[in-house]
């Protein structure tokens, strides 16, 4: 029983190791956002509470806190107060499967990629069920559109991580990084790197994709009616979303945990700081994309979706399999 | 004994949420509750060891299928009345889709019994590749007919519903993006008293 309760408890340690740098990055994202933005637009960004205004997401957090927690009196009551929270579980509990070195992960599963593909296309009811629970026509619309959309983009996300399976042949997360020791999927599939980034700003609704939180046509789209901890707890869900994002792309993508160059002064760096570095510029890139790009309307978000990225993705998948099968590349 | 416990649990959970699916008066309550039973049966699937089955059912059932159900149903405008009435109507043909299940279920654990080779197939250590061997092999055929028939009713529906209307405007993007300004502005120098000519 000793032995039970002992691992029992070194799992909830290693589950608080992973939860706890999450939301605390998602504080910190949130001030980083802030502070891109004002460099882009030329002002200063948040810089009175704290040094150099590090601690103006702390504060927002604690207002939010105390706020009143308001219910429309014609909300479906439970509905309304459950979809907040199912967004923020699904975006935490993906994090089981992230391995940020070769040895430090949760739960190392066979099929690590399938089941974070699974926990972000869930993620989309949490969305749904807030605008239908809300009962008022703005959440409405943002919950349709965001069902459509992130219903859309699954779809060019899901031939991406198939084209890397075919190069990796196996669905553990661990596998998928070690096979990229040498030369990272960033190079042979460049051009599904970019779909992937490009999917996955429509996927976590960032801008230029925000579409069901339009604030120019639907007020706050899907959380128009939500306010204190239950709009909080949105709000972390999407920038814990947007982190996990990038870390998918690291792991797919960019070498996970391995240096850039196998040589001695990089390759001496632990290689959870070099996870934390590639996560931070894909997050940069995000922030980047949202100072730069217009929103797209909502019929060219439709067509770059299906008309451009799905044909563009199904014929990449064909041609990756046809060069590494005609080369004998393909892994055993 | 922790996976018998579970299964009874899960199971116990799949049972209640399909009779709320059936009983719920409102058709959102039930599309959610049609929801946990999916995720209920992919538990399941995974207590056998079958994980990709089970992770494959998640994607497709709750990922996708449910929520365009839900996508439909939540624009619906049903009378919760005339649903309760009409539940009666369906009785015969439910309780005939139950006989035929019940008695597949029969079928397979009475009087085929071959559970030694099935256990063999789940219990390996990577059931992916074992679902792929036979996939693209033995079942090679069937796969791609599967296949074929998804697509003839894809191509079926989108036949049946589309309405091809002239008159609607449509963005033309390469055009768009290939337009100089040569084409939509002209500089004219106008004399006075003599207006523009037109060429």
């Amino acid at each position: 029983m000793t032995s039970l309760s002992f691992e029992l408890t070194i799992g909830i340690l290693k589950i608080f190791s992973f939860v706890v740098p999450v939301l605390v990055s998602v504080a910190l994202l949130v001030y980083l956002e802030r502070k891109v933005l004002g460099a882009v637009q030329l002002r200063k960004g948040p810089n009175v509470v704290g040094p150099f205004g590090i601690l103006q997401s702390f504060a927002d957090v604690l207002k939010l806190l105390t706020k009143e927690n308001l219910l429309p009196s014609s909300s479906n009551k439970f509905l309304f107060i459950f979809a907040p929270m199912l967004t923020l579980i699904l975006s935490l509990i993906a994090w089981a499967v992230i391995p940020i070195s070769s040895t430090y992960v949760i739960a190392n599963i066979n099929i690590g990629i399938l089941y974070l593909f699974a926990v972000s296309s869930f993620g989309v009811y949490g969305v749904i069920i807030a605008g239908w629970a809300s009962n008022s026509k703005y959440p409405f619309l943002g919950a349709l559109r965001s069902a459509a959309q992130m219903i859309s983009y699954e779809v060019s996300i899901g031939f991406v991580i198939i084209t890397v399976l075919i190069c990796v042949g196996s669905l553990n997360l661990i596998d998928i990084v070690e096979s990229q020791k040498n030369m990272w999927f960033a190079i042979p599939l460049l051009p599904m790197f970019v779909i992937f980034i490009i999917s996955a700003l429509a996927e976590t609704n960032r801008l230029p994709f925000d579409l069901p939180e339009d604030e120019a046509t639907l007020v706050a789209g899907f959380f128009t009616e939500y306010s204190s901890i239950s709009f909080g707890l949105f709000f972390l869900a999407e920038y814990a979303n947007m982190i996990l994002m990038s870390s998918l792309t690291v792991i797919l993508f960019l070498g996970g945990w391995y240096p850039p160059i196998d040589i001695f002064p990089l390759n001496a760096i632990p290689g959870i700081f070099w996870f934390v570095i590639k996560v931070f510029l894909i997050l940069f890139v995000f922030l980047w994309v949202r100072a730069t790009f217009p929103r797209y309307r909502y019929d060219q978000l439709m067509r770059l979706g299906w008309k451009i990225f799905l044909p563009f993705t199904l014929i990449w998948v064909v041609i990756t399999s046809a060069f590494l099968f005609y080369f004998g590349l393909l892994p055993n | 004994m922790f996976l018998v416990g579970s299964f009874f649990l899960f199971a116990a959970f799949l049972i209640t949420t399909c009779i709320f699916v059936i009983f719920s008066k409102n058709p959102v309550n039930s599309v959610l509750f049609l929801v946990l039973a999916f995720l209920n049966s992919t538990f399941l699937f995974i207590l056998i060891g079958a994980e990709f089955v089970g992770i494959i059912l998640a994607i497709v059932y709750i990922g996708a299928v449910a929520i365009l159900f839900l996508f439909v149903v939540m624009m619906l405008d049903i009378q919760i009345t005339t649903l309760m009435f009409n539940i009666k109507r369906y009785i015969p043909l439910a309780l005939l889709f139950a006989g035929i299940i019940l008695a597949e279920i029969i079928y397979l654990t009475v009087f085929k019994t071959s559970k030694d080779n099935l256990d063999t197939f789940i219990r390996s250590k990577n059931n992916t590749e074992q679902i792929g061997d036979v996939l693209y092999t033995e079942y090679f055929i069937d796969f791609q007919l599967s296949g074929i028939v998804l697509l003839l009713a894809m191509i079926g529906a989108i036949v049946l519903t589309h309405v091809y209307r002239p008159t609607i405007k449509r963005q033309n993007i390469e055009s768009q993006n290939s337009t100089t300004a040569e084409d939509r502005v002209k500089l004219v120098k106008i004399k006075p008293g003599e207006g523009i000519k037109d060429d």
